[in-house]
């Protein structure tokens, strides 16, 4: 339940070598130069099955998702650059997969040379240092390949970077401080940079890429077996949203402490653990959570390639497991979990009756993860049957509007009650049942879904609750129509209703009312801050080891310490309270440490870890914000 | 009014035309000319200081046209040779251009309740690095010569240890220093293992993935170094001068701090305190930046 936002600047990001286990907190990358995010995502887009050629044409013709820069590569390299794209747009015109990889590389390959050309020629300090870091950042595009293949060669280049920027000179202020470049030890850099260019990216043809990637030549060429880590395109958005939906747990609101629960505090950790699933999830930190945050929906996840627009996904494309992957390209709008012991069957079309097969088959087919054990199952289940609706003072317990609603509302109320004919005589009532959570358990074709084949009996949709639908824009299972209102407007035309334009605003304010909440959102101040949240969750989902430690239980306290320990330490990250950070490392590593006794065999070595853990977790837990 | 924009070190233009007809200066003339320096993408500036010049010339009354130059050096000509009036600066460059040209303090970044921060020494908490003593013939990475937090105050405290003779001794203590260009470029230097060592502001281990920050820690911390300021040239009309600090001012207020994300993102300001900026003028002094 537990993933909040992060806001700091890691321009390294993509390009990190992961060790061990993977916190689920994504780190916010610094802008991409327009040409390096157009080569990042055309390696992305170029490992999808089928291949979105549209989308790799966009890519280097307008800004990449949320990029700080208005224009797309092609505008940007007119004004930056003296380099034609013409055989890299004929690749792509051509759909040659081989030639688009070839001449995408050179291309940035060339960019920085073309900077660094500039730089060396630079009579002034400053224009040479900007140069240099155009050139950096440009290289930033081949850094995960350079790093995986050849440590020593990304060392030796990360010095060359270093040595050129240095040697650059400073025009001080006003000649204060000025000190003049050093040529020799900039050319001699340059000619490190350059030298490796030459040798793996600046090349007239490159060997055929199974997977595209921006591995070296030469390490192509040896035939050995590297693996970059996974990363994700520019554009990619995993970071929760803001503000944070509020969690509502049936137990919480009875007062009930999560560590009496242990079944249902491990369940809460799983949702929130990246390493419940496979890789890629695993590497980038997914997890339930990142889609369901707070059981509610991510309104912004976006994923070039897997997502149409922001908080849809296709969680059976060829991303996250190829052998689950349908070759359709059907991203759904992601649903909310809210009340999900009220809302099954499963899945937009009701298609797994029972929540247990459902979880697995995302777990294990979705997301490529190993099969969970029962004890994992139940937990997770057990913790999802805890979400609870969002409270609403204007609906009563059988969901008629309370008499404190706004007349348009009341007025629409009725409407929702009226059979229509071309309902079938039905109303909206009929299916969005009142006294039912705005729900019926059923599939119906509503004519929402276009047939995938001529002929195709496979539109129907389970009938998804009203209940908070004010906070999870936008609707249908597509995600295809952005409000409320235009719900209405849709069953108005396609369904003949005849509604008036007043019949279809109280209408909507109807929905509206029974899709709202008295609180919907978390609310954060200077002390109890998304960290302190994180705080409590964490040392939440460690109790559970209280239970798992005397039954010996190595397997699932090691996913519990190598979850929790790593999200602990990357959370820290996000205090307000930056002299209290070292305590929280130290926390995270006394949890690691019982994961490391355990690996050890050493119980006793584990539970005094733990027992020093739970001293220090209450200690600190004043200062956790 | 067009600024004559023709010097090299100007990057870009935007103009903001829109003006209140509430409380116009008498001379409609008048226009005043903000410069920016680019911390990361100026393409992402330019946006930002249209948002900013145009809030501040419904503020203040007069029209308000921001800038974009290559760096703080360029940012204290434009001021000399009259092409801005009011110019984002750092503590370093503005007590050289105080001395200079008689550049005048308005205004204090605050950042995390104070108008300061420090300079600190990062390592990475396995090099088993734990004193500065230890840097000895070590790599050190900084941001930049022209860097208070990035270089001046961090290196002052290899000097304060008797390490370092003085400026300009740092080559004989340290393996190779380097300027990387940056806080960033300089912390990921350090935590990718390039150096063994990084001097930058205290809040620059921020810049690092959450990965990494539990990797790193510091093993010296600066005195407190005034922030970063907004300054003006000698000579602007006292009475702009005035409006503009107190528009500024009232980016503090609630409603309008969402506004401070255009400019660099601290978390308000107040009006500065030139003597806070001596500790900056003596280390200036001792760097032999300034007279």
């Amino acid at each position: 339940m537990r993933n909040i936002m992060r806001v700091l600047l890691a321009t390294l990001a993509s390009a990190l070598l992961l060790f061990g286990p993977v916190a689920a907190t994504p780190a916010k990358e610094a802008p991409w130069l327009p040409e390096a995010a157009a080569y990042r995502l055309t390696l992305f887009l170029g490992n999808l099955e089928p291949l979105p050629w549209d989308d790799i044409e966009t890519a280097w013709t307008e800004p990449y998702r949320g990029s700080e820069f208005s224009v797309g590569v092609l505008a940007w390299l007119d004004r930056k650059s003296d380099i034609e794209p013409d055989g890299l747009l004929d690749a792509i015109m051509r759909e040659d997969l081989q030639a688009v990889f070839a001449e995408a590389t050179r291309l940035v390959a060339l960019r920085i040379e073309e900077n660094l050309d500039r730089a060396l020629a630079a009579e002034e300090s400053a224009t040479a240092q900007l140069a240099v870091q155009t050139a950096r950042e440009l290289y930033r595009a081949f850094e995960d390949g350079i790093a995986a293949a050849d440590p020593e060669a990304a060392r030796r280049i990360g010095l060359a970077w270093l040595e050129l920027n240095s040697s650059t000179g400073s025009a001080g202020v006003l000649g204060a401080g000025a000190t003049s470049a050093d040529r020799d030890t900039m050319e001699a850099a340059r000619a490190v940079i350059s030298g490796y260019l030459a040798e793996n990216y600046l090349l007239d043809s490159f060997a055929p890429r199974r997977t595209l990637s921006a591995l070296p030549e030469t390490a192509v060429l040896s035939g050995k077996a590297i693996e970059v880590p996974p990363s994700l395109p520019p554009g990619s958005d995993i970071f929760d949203q803001d503000p944070l939906p509020l969690l509502v747990l049936n137990f919480e609101e009875q007062g009930i402490d999560e560590t009496d629960l242990p079944l249902v505090a491990y369940g809460d950790m799983l949702f929130d653990s990246a390493q419940l699933f496979g890789s890629p999830a695993q590497d980038l930190g997914i997890a339930c959570s990142t889609c369901h945050n707070r059981s509610d929906v991510n309104q912004r996840l976006f994923i070039p390639g897997a997502s149409h627009q922001p908080g849809a996904i296709d969680v059976d494309g060829a991303f996250f497991n190829p052998i689950f992957n349908d070759r359709r390209d059907d991203p759904l709008d992601i649903p909310s979990l809210r009340g999900l012991r009220f809302t099954g069957p499963y899945g937009r079309d009701g298609r797994f009756a029972s929540l247990r097969d459902f979880t697995r088959n995302v777990v294990v087919n979705e997301f490529g993860g190993k099969e969970p054990t029962p004890f994992m199952l139940d937990a997770l289940v057990a913790y999802m049957l805890e979400f609870d609706f969002l409270p609403n003072s204007m609906l009563t317990t059988d969901g008629r509007l309370t008499d404190t609603t706004q007349e348009a509302a009341r007025r629409g109320e009725e409407i929702f009650n009226t059979p229509f004919v071309g309902l079938g005589d039905r109303s909206c009532a009929s299916c969005h049942v009142p006294d039912a959570n705005f729900l019926d358990r059923q599939a119906h074709d509503i004519g929402s879904v276009a047939p995938g084949y001529e002929g195709a009996r496979a539109g129907a949709l389970d009938t998804p609750t009203l209940l908070g639908t004010a906070y999870t824009a936008p609707y249908f299972h597509d995600g295809s129509l952005p409000t409320l209102a235009a719900v209405v407007d849709w069953f108005d035309e396609t369904k003949s209703l005849g509604l008036t334009e007043e019949d279809r605003a109280d209408l909507t304010a109807y929905l509206e009312t029974v899709g709202a909440a008295d609180e919907p959102y978390e609310a954060f101040d200077t002390e109890n801050t998304a960290f302190r949240l994180a705080f409590a969750e964490l040392t939440t989902f460690a109790s559970t080891i209280d239970t798992l430690l005397p039954r010996r239980d190595a397997e699932h306290i090691l996913l519990l310490t190598d979850t929790v320990a790593a999200d602990l330490s990357a959370d820290a990250s996000t205090m307000s309270n930056l002299p209290a950070r070292p305590e929280v490392y130290a926390l995270a590593e006394r949890l690691a440490a019982v994961g490391a006794a355990v690996r050890a065999d050493d119980w006793k070595a584990a539970e005094a870890s733990w027992t020093a853990f739970k001293s220090e977790a209450d200690a600190i837990e004043e200062r956790a914000f | 009014m067009p600024v004559h924009l023709t010097r090299r070190t100007i990057l870009t233009l935007v103009g903001a035309g829109a003006v209140s007809l509430a409380t116009p200066l008498a001379a409609q003339d008048v226009t005043l000319r903000l410069a920016f320096i680019p911390q990361e993408n100026p393409d992402k500036l330019l946006g930002d200081i249209e948002a900013i010049t145009g809030w501040l010339a419904e503020e203040i009354g007069v029209p308000v046209e921001g800038f974009v130059t290559i760096d703080h050096a360029a940012a204290v000509e434009a001021l000399r040779n009259g092409d801005a009036d009011i110019s984002f600066m750092g503590a370093l460059p503005f007590v050289l251009a105080e001395a200079e040209i008689g550049a005048v303090p308005l205004l204090s970044e605050v950042y995390r309740d104070a108008p300061s921060y420090t300079g600190r020494i990062f390592v990475r908490r396995d090099s088993g690095i734990g004193a500065l003593a230890d840097l000895r013939g070590r790599d050190i990475a900084f941001a930049d010569p022209i860097s208070e937090s990035g270089y001046l105050y961090p290196l002052a405290e290899f000097v304060e240890a008797g390490l370092v003779e003085g400026p300009g001794a740092a080559e004989e203590f340290f393996g190779r220093v380097f300027f990387a260009g940056g806080y960033q470029q300089a912390m990921q230097a350090m935590a990718e293992g390039l150096v063994d060592a990084a001097g930058a502001s205290q809040y620059a281990d921020l810049l690092l993935t959450p990965q990494q920050q539990a990797e790193v820690t510091w093993i010296a911390e600066s005195a407190p170094i005034p922030s970063h300021l907004v300054i003006a040239r000698p000579g602007l009309d006292t009475d702009l001068q005035a409006r503009f600090v107190d528009a500024m001012l009232r980016l503090n207020a609630p409603e309008n701090r969402e506004k401070l994300r255009y400019l660099y993102g601290p978390d308000g300001y107040v009006r500065a305190d030139s003597a806070a900026y001596d500790g900056v003028r003596d280390m200036a002094r001792q760097y032999g930046l300034l007279r």
